[in-house]
């Protein structure tokens, strides 16, 4: 379980002046194996929550606990998957999925079969030798993906992954992920402002709201699984769920 | 093959021909420039004789080392300060103070502490050649996408394998452009070097033939180095092709 406690952070401007408060003490448990959602304006800081999940940035205040410990920076339990990809430019398709395994020590026919298996898994088996320049957005996050599961993180950091996609890929690519969550039953801390997706994917939402950032709801999303798309749109809970989360996130905005 | 090299650089081929013809033209005295014809004859037959090989590979020695030292030093100093708050409070006003010093005129200091022969030459490259590879990196380590570093903490690399394993090989095409820079400077400042004391080298055979007035053997290291400039920079080019495909 990973436990944000009174979690808050503020930024010292660089030319003086106020402390800007970004994330003021918020406190949440995330259950192992949950698909959990943050939604909120832009500018909330909800990025900024997820960035110091991972440990990527210190927090002002408060603690972060995994299993009980407070974190101490980056872990292979947390694994990040970013809105930019991130990938590595100068590294193939099949070495980026490959870059985890090689740091962790992996022997290398064990790596080489993880890596067929997440090719397999994110549907790029024929594009393993490409480099990320040559993908779209689609194929780029996918082999994101597949670069974080490769070293087995028990939590998916997902920050606004599908933003930069067009609608078409979008879709596509959440059912991917819901595919491999239902398989693998990962822990996911998932960041969006989009409110369909959220209500979608997630099990749970944490509406937050603006400057500073807090958590003015949570919201559980009580709609069957395994969920297919079509059945869902038409499913009036979903339709409450988007309409309602929609009209508080009006009202923080 | 032949064609399309010769197209590659036929602004060139334009400059020679302006030369040959401004040469012929009577403007100016033969004994101040020679037409190019001339040279190039000349530098043929230089390149087959032991003593200008000779000189010439004294040249190439001490602008490769020196040039070597200043990519492997400009590399490592530029990566690491940009690494730490500390280590970018002490490079960048450093830099910007010792940039623009001549250090052609710390060459005499050299001379008379690091002896007449190759050393002094070498260090004078260094520290010329140094600055394009060491601001190159040290701007180019700053730049890194911060979620590529934490892409690759996440997946438990150390801070000193990200340095290694994710800002050096991001920051690489920008290094390598300071690379080209770097090496213009050395063919600059090794000539300089041997003009300004000579003894041996290309430099030095400059100086001697312009001393005695031998104005077409003085045109012969100048197109000499030149050559090798282009000689280096056309293989630099060629290794961002091969190793560097991936930055487009």
């Amino acid at each position: 379980m990973i436990r944000l406690d009174r979690v808050s952070k503020t930024y010292t401007r660089a030319g003086g002046g106020e402390p800007v408060r970004a994330l003021s003490e918020i406190s949440a448990d995330i259950a192992d194996g949950a698909f959990v959602t943050i939604v909120g304006p832009s500018g909330c800081g909800k990025s900024t929550l997820l960035y110091i999940v991972g440990g990527f940035v210190p927090a002002s205040g408060g603690a972060v606990l995994v299993e009980g410990k407070p974190i101490a920076g980056p872990g292979p339990d947390r694994g990040p998957v970013f809105q930019e990809f991130a990938l590595f430019p100068w590294k193939t398709v099949r070495q980026n999925i490959r870059f985890g395994l090689a740091e962790q020590n992996v022997p290398r026919a064990e790596a080489d079969r993880r890596v067929d298996e997440l090719l397999d898994l994110v549907h790029l088996r024929q594009y393993a030798a490409l480099y990320p320049k040559e993908l779209s957005g689609g194929m780029k996050q996918r082999v994101a993906i597949a670069r974080t599961l490769a070293y087995r993180p028990r939590t998916l950091l997902m920050d606004e992954p599908f933003g930069a996609l067009d609608a078409h890929t979008r879709a596509k690519l959440q059912d991917e992920l819901l595919q491999i969550w239902e398989r693998e039953r990962k822990t996911v801390l998932f960041i969006t402002h989009g409110v369909d997706e959220a209500v979608y994917l997630s099990d749970r939402i944490l509406v937050m709201s603006a400057a500073p950032g807090a958590i003015k709801a949570d919201i559980a999303v009580d709609l069957p699984r395994p969920r297919r798309r079509e059945e869902l749109l038409r499913h009036p809970r979903y339709q409450e769920l988007v309409i309602e989360i929609g009209r508080m996130m009006d009202t923080t905005a | 093959m032949i064609l399309r090299a010769l197209r590659s650089c036929y602004s060139v081929l334009l400059l020679l021909a302006a030369w040959e013809l401004f040469a012929r033209s009577g403007m100016v005295p033969r004994t101040l420039l020679p037409p190019v014809s001339l040279v190039l004859q000349r530098t043929a037959i230089a390149l087959a004789t032991d003593t200008f090989v000779a000189d010439l590979a004294t040249t190439l020695f001490r602008l490769l080392a020196g040039l070597a030292l200043a990519v492997g030093l400009g590399i490592a100093l530029g990566v690491i300060s940009a690494q730490t708050r500390a280590g970018r409070a002490i490079f960048e006003p450093l830099v910007r103070v010792l940039g623009p010093l001549p250090k052609i005129a710390l060459f005499p200091v050299l001379l008379l502490t690091l002896g007449f022969d190759n050393t002094p030459r070498i260090v004078l490259v260094l520290i010329d050649a140094i600055f394009p590879v060491m601001l190159a990196a040290h701007y180019a380590a700053r730049a890194v996408d911060e979620k590529l570093i934490w892409s690759a903490r996440a997946a438990g690399t150390s801070p000193t394998g990200c340095v290694l394993r994710v800002i050096l090989p991001a920051a690489m095409p920008q290094i390598l452009t300071g690379i080209r820079v770097a090496a213009v400077i050395a063919c600059v400042v090794v000539f300089l070097s041997e003009m300004v004391q000579p003894g041996d080298g290309l430099g030095d055979q400059m100086i001697r033939a312009a001393r005695a007035f031998r104005s077409v053997d003085m045109f012969v290291p100048i197109v000499v180095i030149s050559g090798l400039g282009f000689i280096l920079d056309t293989l630099l080019a060629l290794v961002r092709r091969r190793a560097l495909g991936w930055a487009g």
